[in-house]
């Protein structure tokens, strides 16, 4: 049976990119304050389906493989890889999607960081821990078209045991400043605005979530994210509160945590013929998130 | 289809996660760690049952919870006490043996089963040592006067809180006069 574990483990780290958040992941979202020891390692797969803008079809996948590495019993560095797909048909929004797109998974992006433990959740009582990453791609993340953007992101990380651990806590409060450069498209239709200057960004998320150990090893959580993004010219962009259900399973040399997380609300820029009450122009109707982590 | 290769990718994460979990370790027996923590001597059982004052006042003196309520304890023939105990790990529960003496402080504590990702030595001779001569009142507190152990903070913590739960147990329920 370990044989079968490792098997498909090992396919999965080799083909499907994922994203990591520094240690065992109990939520697919809201992060966690503890870190892994001094010389341990662990790698990441994280794979997100961002799934309909509720006008024609929509589908992307960003995959990410992060690896990190204990630098000390407190400081954590990471380092990954991402890659996205696009897939979109009969849907267009002005200054996002230009049409019909069929785009990866291609290579679209690299990620590097590090999670500094201030507090110890079981030790201390109060879990706190501050991470911080650089992030350059050069795939615009809704459309699949080239755009290069960098950003850096810090988070701060809050984390509390109950229960002896049974049930635990994570809040998240984070800032990421982002520069985005959109290359020109040669066939865009007639009257479509694709914005080519450089812009400036700032999102602003905060989140919060539970995860409860009903049987040994295994986990079931829920978790919610508000996000806001400001511009350089238009201000408050947009806003959308994200919230779902969580399953996590762990095990000594291996987790899995599989996330449902439909939007709830939002707002700030719609789209035309757009009828939900949601902000679907940035993001979707839903996302799915897998992530698995190894020890090693 | 451009979605067939990503929709793969799932399928091998989704066969790990039904292939189930890999097998855990079990270092010691009850047998063994009886045999290890009270040497030639006979052991007797004496399950005891909490009741509900007894769990109250046990978690007061403690200031823990008590999880479970059947106490897994046997006495040795030299006059020593022999509790099994579970506390929570990260992934699983953490199944140890305390050995008292006579007059009720730690004789020793030997790890049964542990499988959690970091912190093997949970089983290291010094780190167990920590607990031996300790008593009801003594802090057993982790980075007070038990050594934190990194990446298994939560189960060192938890073990720690076990044997000041145990402790107090014995003192309020099982050696009380």
């Amino acid at each position: 049976m370990s044989g079968v574990v490792c098997g498909a483990l090992f396919l999965a780290v080799l083909s499907s990119p994922t994203v990591c958040r520094a240690d065992e992941n109990l939520l697919g979202y809201v992060a966690g304050a503890e870190v892994i020891p001094k010389g341990g390692w662990e790698l990441y797969n994280i794979t997100t389906m961002r799934n309909d803008k509720d006008k024609g079809y929509y589908r992307a996948f960003d995959n990410e493989i992060e690896l990190e590495y204990g630098v000390s019993d407190r400081f954590n560095v990471f380092g990954g890889v991402e890659l996205l797909s696009v897939d979109t048909r009969d849907l267009s929004i002005d200054g996002y999607l230009p049409g019909n797109e069929n785009v990866g998974p291609e290579l679209s992006g690299l990620e590097l960081g590090g999670k500094l433990n201030l507090l110890r959740p079981a030790a201390d009582n109060f879990g706190l821990s501050l991470r911080f990453a650089l992030d350059y791609s050069w795939l615009d993340h809704h459309s699949g078209e080239d755009k290069d953007t960098a950003s850096f992101e810090m988070d701060l990380i809050g984390q509390k045991y109950f229960l002896d651990g049974q049930l635990v806590w994570v809040g998240n409060l984070g800032l990421e400043s982002t520069y985005a450069d959109r290359a020109p498209i040669d066939d865009l239709p007639e009257g479509f605005d694709w914005p080519t200057d450089p812009e400036m960004e700032l999102e602003i998320k905060t989140g919060t979530g539970l995860s409860y150990r009903f049987v040994p090893n295994w986990y079931a959580g829920a978790e919610a994210i508000y996000e806001t993004e400001f511009e350089t010219e238009v201000g408050q962009e947009r806003w959308s509160v994200f919230a779902g259900p969580s399953l996590h399973y762990g095990s000594a040399k291996w987790w899995a945590t599989l996330t449902y997380f439909p939007q709830i609300t939002g707002g700030g820029e719609v789209f035309i013929d757009q009828t939900a009450d949601l902000h679907l122009v940035e993001k979707t109707k839903e996302e799915v998130r897998l992530k698995i982590g190894i020890n090693f | 289809m451009r979605r067939d290769p990503v929709l793969a990718l799932w399928l091998a994460p989704c066969a790990a996660l039904v292939a189930g979990p890999v097998a855990g370790t079990t270092y010691l027996t009850v047998e063994q760690a009886q045999a290890a923590l009270f040497p030639g001597a006979q052991m007797t059982a004496h399950p005891v049952a909490l009741t509900p004052a007894q769990v109250k006042a046990i978690e007061k003196a403690s200031d823990t919870r008590v999880r479970e309520k059947t106490l897994k304890v046997w006495s040795a023939s030299n006059g020593g006490w022999f509790y099994v105990d579970q506390v929570i790990g990260k992934h699983e529960l953490i199944t140890y043996a305390l050995a008292l003496d006579a007059a009720g402080a730690v004789r020793g504590i030997e790890i049964l089963d542990y499988r959690e990702t970091y912190g093997g030595e949970v089983r290291d001779p010094k780190w167990r040592a920590q607990f031996v001569g300790k008593k009801v009142g003594s802090p057993l507190k982790l980075d007070v006067d038990i050594m934190n152990l990194s990446g298994a903070t939560l189960s060192s913590r938890n073990i720690t809180v076990g044997v000041r739960r145990l402790l107090a147990t014995h003192e309020l329920v099982v050696g009380k006069p």
